[in-house]
C-alpha cells in the first residue's frame, strides 16, 4: 500500500544543525566569525594579508581557508604572521559546516577572537551552506564588471557587508562603482559598503576597524 | 596539515552544490522511509525557492545519480519552484518579484522582508509500505 509522508524539513537540515552548534560555541567562547565569499581572484586573500597583521596585534585571529586544492592561501596568510589552517575540498565548490567543525581542532578555540573563514571562490553555493559565521562579507572587484550583483542575489541577499575591492582599477575597467552598488542595494538595502585597493591601501582601515568594532560587540555580548 | 573533507558520492557528482544538496536530501528521503518501514520510495517532493540559487536540472540529475541502489532507486523527484515574494515593512503590502529589485510595489519602500523564494525544504515522501 502506498502512503504519503509529510516532511518538514529543511533540506539542508544537517548542515545547519551543524552551523547551530557552531554559532552556540562562537557565542560561548566570544569568538567573531566572518565568513568571506567571492569569486575566484577578487581579492580576499589580498585583503587579509593587509588587514590582519594590525588586528593581530590587539587579537588572536584565526583562518581556515578554503580552496579547491592546494596549500597556498594558507600559506600567504602564515606568512604574514597568522595562524591558518587550509580545507582542500578536493573539487566541492563550498565550504560545509563539518568542514568548519573538523577545522577548529586545528586551533586553541578558547583563545581566539576573531575566526576568519576564506570560502572557496564561488559566488553560486557557498550562499546555501550556512557555517555559524557571524555574518558574510561578500567581495567583488572591479574587473568582474558592475553588475555582479544583480546576476548573483542570493549571495547579495545573504550578505551583510559588500566590499567593492581593486577599487584603484575601477577607471581603467569602465566599472561604475555607484551603478554595482545600487544593483546591491536593491537586493539587499542593509548592506555595509567598504571600497578597497590592496594597491594604495584605500578603504582598508575603514574595513579593518568595521571588524574591530564588531569584535568588541561580541565581547560584550552575553551570548544568551 | 590541508586535508579533504568532502565524499559526498563515490560517483564523482560531488563537486556541484545541487550533488551535496541532493544528498542531503537523499539521506533524509532514506531516513524517513526507513521509520515508515517502506519497501521502496516513489516519489518525492520538495520546494525550491527561486533565490536559492539551484538549477532544477542538475539537483534532478544528482539526485537520480544518487539514488541508484538506494530505497529510493525507483522514486520521482517533483520540485515545485516558489516564487520570490517579499512584504513591506511600512505598509504591508506583498509583492511578487520576477526582478531582483527588492522594492515594494505598493509604496516604493526597500524596507521588505521575504516571505518566500529562500526555501529548500522536503514536503512530502510517498512509500510504498507492504
Amino acid at each position: 500500500m502506498s502512503k504519503k509522508v509529510e516532511v518538514k524539513d529543511k533540506i539542508l537540515s544537517k548542515n545547519q544543525k551543524i552551523a547551530d552548534e557552531l554559532r552556540e560555541l562562537f557565542a560561548r567562547k566570544k569568538i567573531l566569525t566572518v565568513n568571506f565569499v567571492s569569486s575566484p581572484g577578487s581579492g580576499k586573500t589580498s585583503i587579509l594579508e593587509k588587514i590582519l597583521p594590525d588586528l593581530s596585534k590587539k587579537y588572536k585571529i584565526c583562518v581556515i581557508e578554503g580552496d579547491l586544492e592546494t596549500e597556498n592561501d594558507a600559506e600567504r596568510i602564515r606568512k604574514a604572521g597568522i595562524d591558518a589552517y587550509q580545507i582542500t575540498t578536493g573539487g566541492a565548490c563550498h565550504l560545509e559546516a563539518f568542514g568548519i567543525k573538523k577545522a577548529l581542532s586545528n586551533f586553541d578555540i578558547d583563545n581566539i577572537d576573531l575566526l576568519v573563514i576564506e570560502n572557496v571562490g564561488n559566488l553560486v553555493c557557498p550562499a546555501s551552506f550556512d557555517l555559524g559565521e557571524d555574518f558574510k562579507i561578500v567581495v567583488i572587484s572591479t574587473p568582474e564588471g558592475e553588475d555582479k550583483p544583480a546576476k548573483y542575489p542570493s549571495m547579495i541577499r545573504v550578505s551583510d557587508v559588500i566590499v567593492i575591492n581593486k577599487i584603484d582599477l575601477a577607471e581603467y575597467m569602465e566599472f561604475d562603482v555607484n551603478k554595482c552598488l545600487e544593483y546591491a542595494r536593491k537586493i539587499n538595502p542593509r548592506l555595509v559598503e567598504f571600497k578597497t585597493s590592496c594597491k594604495t591601501g584605500e578603504g582598508l582601515k575603514e574595513l579593518a576597524e568595521f571588524i574591530d568594532k564588531k569584535i568588541i560587540e561580541k565581547n560584550a555580548d552575553t551570548g544568551c | 596539515m590541508g586535508e579533504t573533507v568532502f565524499s559526498l558520492s563515490q560517483k564523482g557528482w560531488g563537486k556541484l552544490h545541487e550533488a551535496s544538496i541532493a544528498q542531503s536530501l537523499l539521506d533524509i528521503v532514506i531516513e524517513t522511509a526507513s521509520e515508515n518501514k517502506a519497501k521502496f520510495v516513489k516519489s518525492v517532493k520538495i520546494d525550491i525557492g527561486r533565490l536559492a540559487a539551484i538549477e532544477n536540472d542538475a539537483l534532478m540529475f544528482a539526485f537520480d545519480a544518487l539514488k541508484e541502489g538506494t530505497i529510493a532507486e525507483n522514486a520521482r523527484l517533483y520540485i515545485n519552484d516558489v516564487p520570490i515574494v517579499g512584504r513591506c515593512n511600512v505598509c504591508s503590502f506583498d509583492s511578487e518579484y520576477e526582478s531582483f529589485d527588492f522594492c515594494c510595489k505598493n509604496c516604493g519602500s526597500y524596507d521588505v522582508i521575504l516571505i518566500s523564494g529562500e526555501e529548500l525544504n522536503i514536503k512530502e515522501i510517498e512509500v510504498e509500505d507492504e
